[in-house]
């Protein structure tokens, strides 16, 4: 009965079961087989139908005492991915920006034209402006960035919105690890 | 019901797994066999409502203690009334049949 118990203990091996838990399950198993062989019961009689297929056995135990390590792939899976959730948050961060200023019209750009001096010529480029006087312009000229900038996020958030589909779609479906209840 | 009843033999004094099956059969559940204990052990033990200690045998390899921890004699109290409630919801189903037996 020895070998049922090593085949038990590759089992675990396989299954990636830690070596110390591995160890102490053989062992309470090998000290129960010991003790009933002890009061005449057979191996076979104590652990019955289990006896013929120690693999089986070995897995049960090990998933019900919840000592077999996720595959990584499904834990990576199962975690939300950072950067996706760092970028669906700055593309609506940057909605709500570009709305807002859109709404309120800041920052305004101030455009003053004052009177040249005498002495120096007036440029070229703005001969309309009467000699001696000088006034402010208000104009939102951020206007058309802001609307670029809108458009932008806008279109940054429903492509992170698709890359969330394509993450969840692309999840695959976890089991939960064997938990019938007292009841 | 067997994790139920791994608690309440456990219960009346700590037991390594060979002595739980012991203690079952003796109460006619002789079915108990097929190794099924250790996962259940497992699973009671990963939900924290066993308490576990290492002894040394006499002669033999030390052995695995259970006990039930304060959860588990909550989950243990639980259970046993509502198989109680259960038992007797079905008892009062049935107490109207008549059973009758061909010879």
């Amino acid at each position: 009965m020895s070998e049922f118990v090593e085949q038990c203990r590759r089992e675990w091996r396989r299954l990636g079961v830690a070596d110390p838990l591995a160890e102490e399950m053989a062992a309470d198993l090998a000290s129960d087989l010991e003790a009933a062989e002890a009061e005449g019961v057979s191996a076979a009689d104590y652990l019955g139908g289990s006896a013929s297929d120690p693999r089986s056995f070995a897995a049960s135990w090990a998933s019900e005492r919840g000592v077999i390590p996720a595959p990584p792939g499904r834990e990576n899976g199962r975690r939300t991915p950072r950067a996706l959730v760092a970028f669906t948050a700055l593309a609506a961060i940057t909605v709500i920006v570009a709305a807002l200023l859109l709404a309120t019209g800041e920052p305004k750009v101030a455009l003053e034209t004052r009177t040249a001096p005498p002495h120096l010529p007036l440029p070229s480029a703005r001969p309309s402006v009467p000699a001696g006087t000088g006034h402010r312009v208000q104009a939102s000229a951020a206007s058309p960035v802001e609307w670029i900038l809108l458009f932008v996020a806008l279109a940054a958030l429903g492509f992170s919105a698709w890359l969330w589909l394509r993450w969840r779609s692309s999840r695959s479906p976890i089991g939960s690890p064997g938990g019938r209840s007292l009841s | 019901m067997l994790d139920l009843c791994l608690l309440a033999v456990m219960d009346e004094g700590q037991a390594y797994g060979y002595e739980m099956t012991k203690r079952l059969r003796e109460r006619g559940l002789a079915t108990v066999g097929e190794g099924s204990i250790y996962p259940l052990l497992g699973r009671l033990e990963r939900e924290g409502l066993v308490e576990t200690y290492r002894a040394a045998s006499r002669g033999g390899p030390p052995r695995k203690y259970y006990s039930p921890s304060s959860a588990g004699r909550v989950a243990l109290a639980l259970g046993v009334s509502e198989w109680r409630a259960a038992r007797d919801a079905i008892d009062a189903v049935l107490a109207s049949v008549k059973v009758e037996v061909a010879s």
